[in-house]
Order: C-alpha cells, then structure tokens, then sequence
C-alpha cells in the first residue's frame, strides 16, 4: 500500500467503466470488422457474418445509449455525481499544467505541474483527483460517444436522415463522419489502454478504475515516513519488455488504421479523396490486426481488473473476519 | 420516303456487351409495366419484389407551354414537365456512388461497366440507398427475422442489367420487351444520338448525368 494508490472511483464507476468498456469493445468489434472487412475478415465471421454483424453492432449501440443516458441521469440527480461532475471541470491550473508540459517536454522547466502528475511522484493529497489529462480523456471520450451515437442513429434511420438533411451529400457525409469518428476513437482507445495498462508503477493494470475508492485506505500506518511510496515498489521482471513491444504494437495500430482509412478506396473517405494503396495493402492489413490485438489486450485487462477487484474484496473480508493488531482501518467514505 | 413514313423511332436496344449503358426515354414511356413483368417473369422475381418500377410524378397534371409530351425539353427549359413516368432501375452507373459508399466492397464495378452486388459480402447496412440517387437498392429480406429486428436491410438486391442475357447477345428483358422502345440500351453516343433522333430531351440533370454517363455524359 502506497499513496500511489488513493481511489478514484466510486462503487458505480467501477461498474460503469467497465460495462462501458465492452459494450465500446463490442461497438468495435463489430464495426472495425465492417469497415476493414479485407483486412479482418476473421473477426467479421466471428462477430456474427455479413448477415449478423449490423444488427449486433446496432444492439451495442443501443447499449451505449442506455448507458450513457443513465450516466447523464445519475450526474445531475445525485450528490455524488454532481461533486464528480465538478472534479471533471477544467480549470486554469489545468490549462497551467499543460503549458507546463510542453516546457518541460522542451527542457524549460523542471518538473511537471501538479494537474499533470496522473501516476507517481507526489503524495496523493498534493495532486487533483485527475489530471488535465484524465480529463481530457473523459471529456474526449464523451463528446465523440455523443458524436458517434447521433451519427449512428441517423444512418441507422435512413428516413430521419433524408427529414433532417434533404439531400444525399448530407446523408452520405454522416455516413463518413461516423466511420472517421470511430478511427479517432480507437487511437485515443488504444492509447488510452497502453497509458493505465503499462505505467511501471501500476503494470500490468491500473486498479483504480476497478476498486471502489471507500475500499482503499486514504491513510496509512506509516504516516511519518517520508516519500510516496514508490520507494518501496520494485519493477517487475516483464515490464521492459512487455512495455516496449506494447509501445510499438500500439504505434503499428494507430498508424495502420489511419493509413487504411485514408487508402482504403470509398469508405470511409470519398473515392475522390482516397489514395492508391495496393502496394501497402499486406502491410495494412498486419498492422489493423495488430491494431485489434491491442484492442483485445485492453479487454482482457479490464477483465481482469475486475478479477483483481474481487480478490482485494475476498482480502479485505477475511481481514474483517480476523483482525490482526497493526491492520489500517479502512475508510467508510460514502461510495 | 417521304417524310410521314420516316422512321422516327429505332430499336430500344442498340447494343449489349461490354461498356452496354441503360437509359430511359421518358417522353416514350407510357406508364403500362410491360418491364416490371418481364423482369419478374425473368428472373422470377416474387411478387412483392422488383428490380425495375415506373415511377410517375406530376400525375394528371398538364405540362407548361404545350411541353405536354416533351418532359425533358420542358426539364431543360426548367419548366414543369406535367404528368410524367420514369422507368427506375439501377442504371450501372459509371461514377456509382454506391460502389463508393460500401463499406464491406460487396458492390463493385465489373470490368465491363456493369455494377454488381455480391451477395456473401453485403451486410445489408443500406448505405448504397442513402448513396444512390435513383433509389435503385431493394432490401426484400428486410422485414424477415434479425434484419427485421434491429432495422437492417438483409442482402441488398438490384437490376442486374440482365448481365447473362447479354453475355449471349441478347438484350436486358426491360428493354426487349418495352411496347414503345423508352428504354434505351446500348453505348453513351448510341443512346444519345437515338434520343436526339426522336427529339427527345434528357429527363436528368446535369449531376446525375455526370454519376451515370461519367466522361461520356458529353455525347449529351
């Protein structure tokens, strides 16, 4: 137990975070296999066949919009979600901290901000529940949700769509938004993965988005001891590699699909716009499946953040069941 | 010859094979299905599905100018063409933006012009009928089990310009079979030299005759 390792998330964003995860997962799934159908012709027969795969994907959909609106719906009507709600809102330190981070990634300053310290390095009351980055990847993530759903909707309504837009430019320029969108996803998704997955301090997960926060202890035996506690870690033996490979695995991904998508004649980008891509296409198709396996090892990883979840549950049961002199009182903080 | 026995009209259809081109002449038309039956007598297409349908506009209503019988004169002059029926098929265009437009590639364009589906790869996601102008994708499985459920269009289906009739030098069946010749088929320059020989104007504009003709949409 180190201050590394102050909650962050209640009881339900646990749960939300990772239904999320594989309906988003689902959503991809099923999509990418739609719109990279040569290169992942595996993954199109096993998310359902061509007879299958748009009625899966479309009931995923339906998914997210029942999560999302309940996610809405819990931010504005309860207390916890409000004070949440405020945790999330940008502010000038924010602003300060990534002004800082591009001096200090240009060697003008010597450390990072506060607002920029997400992992290690600070004791945790020094540092904002998240920083600018956590909340740019929560605010990113729910406008290109918002963006994807509507989108999604409207071409899944091809009447609403006409109603709305008239013609068939403005129909078919949904059409391309949503898939563009979905490729800008997947990179923030992918890295999103590579940033909570192999963090030296956390690898091979970061568990704070899976154990509640009122089952981590916000004070420890040893207060007086000085530093933060990642004194105390030691580096496990696969980080350097697993780290690494995961690295360039994650950079194949995302430059594999942004080249496809822009090569990949019609859909998504216009015939006109398209660029000749047949002397590539063997490559694309190594590195989209590459893409695919991060996305998997990100699913396998929240799986088995909920695991962990379960087993620091189990542990703190049995320590209840039988305590021992010296045990840190678990804070009851409201969940 | 004189002149009240001069032919004004040719044959429908002009040529069949490779870079074959379908068009309607509206003026001809005469609204009396006789293509929507040979089409489903063809190809046995089930009743409730077609491939080819007349689509009538402005129905009992006249004209502007005496451009009663000229539809595509008066589409020119941009006046109201009055009552006037269009034989909608799929017209293998040249610039298909359903071609463009589909993700999984299951439409695309022959070597010899014609526009194909192919039925293993479509996922019925219907984005050739937001792509098409002419409305020439049908869905018939679209109202039957999972396809019905969450709203997809099962396999896309479309005129083939019965491709295997004119591998054999034969005409698609539409065209044969039109009373009156309205449907014109055979290279750009032939369909547009036979409708400038009838005097009749070109129903489409201008954008639509650029996606079905491309390059040759210049012949007109």
């Amino acid at each position: 137990m180190t201050n590394l390792d102050h909650g962050k998330f209640t009881r339900m964003t646990t749960t939300f975070h990772s239904l999320l995860a594989l309906d988003v997962f689902a959503l991809f799934f099923t999509g990418y296999a739609i719109m990279f159908n040569d290169h992942l012709w595996w993954l199109l027969v096993l998310m359902g066949g061509n007879v299958g795969v748009v009625a899966l994907h479309r009931i995923a959909g339906l998914g997210l919009v029942a999560l999302v609106t309940f996610w809405v719906v819990m931010m504005l009507i309860t207390d916890t979600g409000r004070s949440n709600f405020r945790k999330v809102v940008p502010t000038g330190d924010d602003i300060a901290a990534f002004v800082q981070d591009v001096k200090f990634m240009l060697g003008r300053a010597d450390e990072r901000h506060p607002n920029a310290r997400q992992f290690a390095g600070y004791d945790s009351d020094e540092v904002p529940l998240l920083s600018y980055v956590g909340k740019g990847v929560v605010f990113i993530f729910a406008i290109e949700l918002t963006l994807l759903v509507i989108s999604g909707l409207l071409i899944w309504s091809k009447t609403g769509l006409m109603q709305y837009f008239a013609t068939k430019t403005a129909a078919m320029a949904f059409v391309v938004f949503h898939g563009l969108l979905g490729i800008i996803m997947l990179m923030g998704v992918m890295f999103h993965i590579f940033e909570h997955g192999f963090h030296p301090a956390f690898y091979p997960l970061e568990t704070k988005a899976f154990i509640p926060r009122r089952m981590i202890p916000e004070s420890h035996d040893d207060e007086d001891v000085e530093g933060t506690g990642i004194e105390r870690l030691s580096l496990a033996p696969s980080w350097n590699l697993v780290a690494n490979l995961m690295g360039v695995l994650v950079t194949v991904g995302i430059v594999s699909v942004m080249t496809a998508s822009i090569v990949d004649e019609g859909y998504p980008v216009p015939r006109e716009l398209a660029v000749e891509g047949g002397v590539i296409e063997l490559l694309l198709t190594i590195g989209i499946n590459i893409g695919i396996f991060v996305l998997f090892v990100g699913l396998v990883l929240s799986l088995y953040g909920n695991v962990i979840r379960r087993r620091w549950e189990r542990q703190l049961q049995e320590q209840r069941e039988r305590p021992t002199a010296g045990d840190g009182e678990v804070a009851s903080a409201e969940d | 010859m004189s002149k009240s026995n001069q032919e004004v009209m040719g044959d429908g259809v002009m040529g069949v094979g490779e870079n074959t081109r379908i068009f309607p002449d509206v003026e001809a038309c005469i609204d009396c299905g006789g293509c929507v039956v040979a089409c489903k007598r063809t190809w046995d297409v089930p009743r409730d599905e077609q491939r080819i349908s007349i689509s009538t506009m402005l129905e009992g209503q006249e004209g502007e100018g005496g451009l009663n019988a000229s539809s595509g004169r008066a589409m020119e002059q941009g006046t109201s063409p009055g009552e006037t029926s269009i034989p909608m098929q799929c017209y293998h265009c040249d610039n298909a933006p359903c071609v463009s437009v589909c993700p999984t590639d299951s439409l695309v364009s022959m070597e010899d012009g014609f526009v194909n589906v192919r039925d293993s790869l479509c996922i019925g996601c219907q984005y050739c009928l937001s792509a098409c102008p002419f409305g020439a994708p049908q869905f018939p499985d679209s109202d039957e089990g999972v396809a019905d459920i969450v709203g997809s269009g099962g396999t896309m289906d479309k005129c083939t310009m019965c491709d295997e009739r004119q591998e054999v030098g034969k005409g698609p069946a539409c065209a044969e079979e039109c009373s009156t010749d309205a449907i014109l088929v055979g290279d750009a320059t032939q369909i547009a030299d036979e409708l400038e020989r009838r005097d009749s104007g070109v129903f489409f504009n201008d954008v639509a005759m650029e996606i079905i003709f491309g390059d040759d949409a210049e012949a007109f």
